[in-house]
């Protein structure tokens, strides 16, 4: 017994410390999600908060973003929902992978599943749920800290630093995105169509164009891109 | 509540719902191959609308801010750095550009 609880301490903190690169990005990044939210009204508690309630990079950036071009909150919490719809195949493929569990560590496990530590996770060899909640914890808890970073530290800065901070969620996009470009032209013609897409309905949907580019995407994507070359989530 | 709380509360909502239903049925989910693909791709089609033309809005005064932003990145991922590095070296080329720009 005693043993038992040595290794799963061992294993969360071998996971911490897999999480690390990842608070290299989210820290950052979540100064520039505060910078926003901040512009678009948020108090301090508010901005915080959400990073540990939502917690979902892009889907923050884009409920602020939206907030201060003054959309309705129907359309905000819609757009929300079908952004961070891909944490359901994520959270699904992580918990099919996930051994040594309960309910209760897997409904904790749920909340901090994205992107990265869902990619980071599918390629550790140890399946442990303690290494996933090392991973995924530490990658909550930076992206939290980048909101408390930015929310005390953005009124010292100079302008032009917190400006150039907005750019980087966009630049984290454009990280996950290249690879899978660089490697499947299917999935480069994908993108070019539905940026494409998305920039001529923005003209006419605002707000609005953003979900339907993205499902309508992905059912372009059905005839144009070959099954084998999408990540199926099973290793 | 303000319009900003429901915003936060409504996000939490429908964020955290897609990441529950796994785990409390994880071992009786199974979807048609066909909608697994259409799921796979979301992600794609969604970074893909994220970035365009939304980067070109980074400065709302200057639009070509944000394209030497998504380009720079680029560059760099194309050259296999680091997401963290290239997140923090574009910031870095950022704050550059907007030290230049008054002398133009």
């Amino acid at each position: 017994m005693g043993d038992f609880a040595i290794s799963r301490k061992a294993k969360f903190f071998d996971g911490c410390k897999k999480g690390i690169p990842i608070t290299f990005g989210y820290v950052p990044m979540g100064i520039g999600y505060a910078a926003i939210a901040m512009k678009a009204g948020f108090t301090p508690l508010q901005t915080i908060s959400m990073s540990f309630l939502v917690y979902a990079g892009a889907g923050q950036i884009i409920a602020a973003s939206m907030a201060l071009s003054g959309a309705t909150l129907m359309a905000i919490i819609l757009t929300n929902f079908v952004v961070n719809l891909r944490y359901f195949v994520m959270s699904t493929c992580v918990l099919n992978k996930i051994e040594d569990s309960n309910i209760p560590l897997n409904i904790l496990a749920a909340h901090v599943t994205v992107d990265e530590s869902f990619a980071m996770f599918s390629l550790s060899e140890d399946s442990s749920i303690w290494i996933y909640l090392g991973i995924a914890i530490t990658a909550w808890l930076s992206w939290c800290l980048g909101a408390a970073i930015g929310v005390f530290t953005l009124n010292l800065l100079p302008v032009i630093v917190t400006n150039s901070f907005n750019i980087s969620l966009y630049a984290l996009f454009v990280a996950i995105l290249i690879p899978a470009i660089k490697e499947n032209r299917q999935i480069a013609l994908l993108v070019l169509i539905t940026a494409v897409l998305n920039i001529i309905l923005s003209q006419f949907l605002g707000n609005w164009s953003l979900i339907v580019s993205t499902l309508v995407g992905a059912g372009i994507g059905m005839y144009i891109v070959d099954d084998e070359y999408l990540l199926s989530g099973d290793d | 509540m303000d319009y900003i709380s429901l915003v936060i509360l409504g996000c939490a909502v429908v964020t955290f719902i897609p990441r529950l239903i796994p785990a409390l049925f994880v071992d009786k989910i199974n979807f048609s191959p066909k909608f697994e693909k259409f799921l796979n791709l979301i992600p794609y089609t969604a970074l893909a609308a994220l970035i365009c033309p939304g980067v070109l809005t980074v400065d709302s005064q200057l639009w070509y801010i944000g394209l030497i932003g998504a380009v720079v990145a680029a560059g760099l991922a194309w050259k296999k750095v680091p997401m963290g590095a290239i997140v923090i070296l574009t910031v870095v080329v950022l704050i550059t550009v907007y030290s230049i720009v008054p002398f133009f």
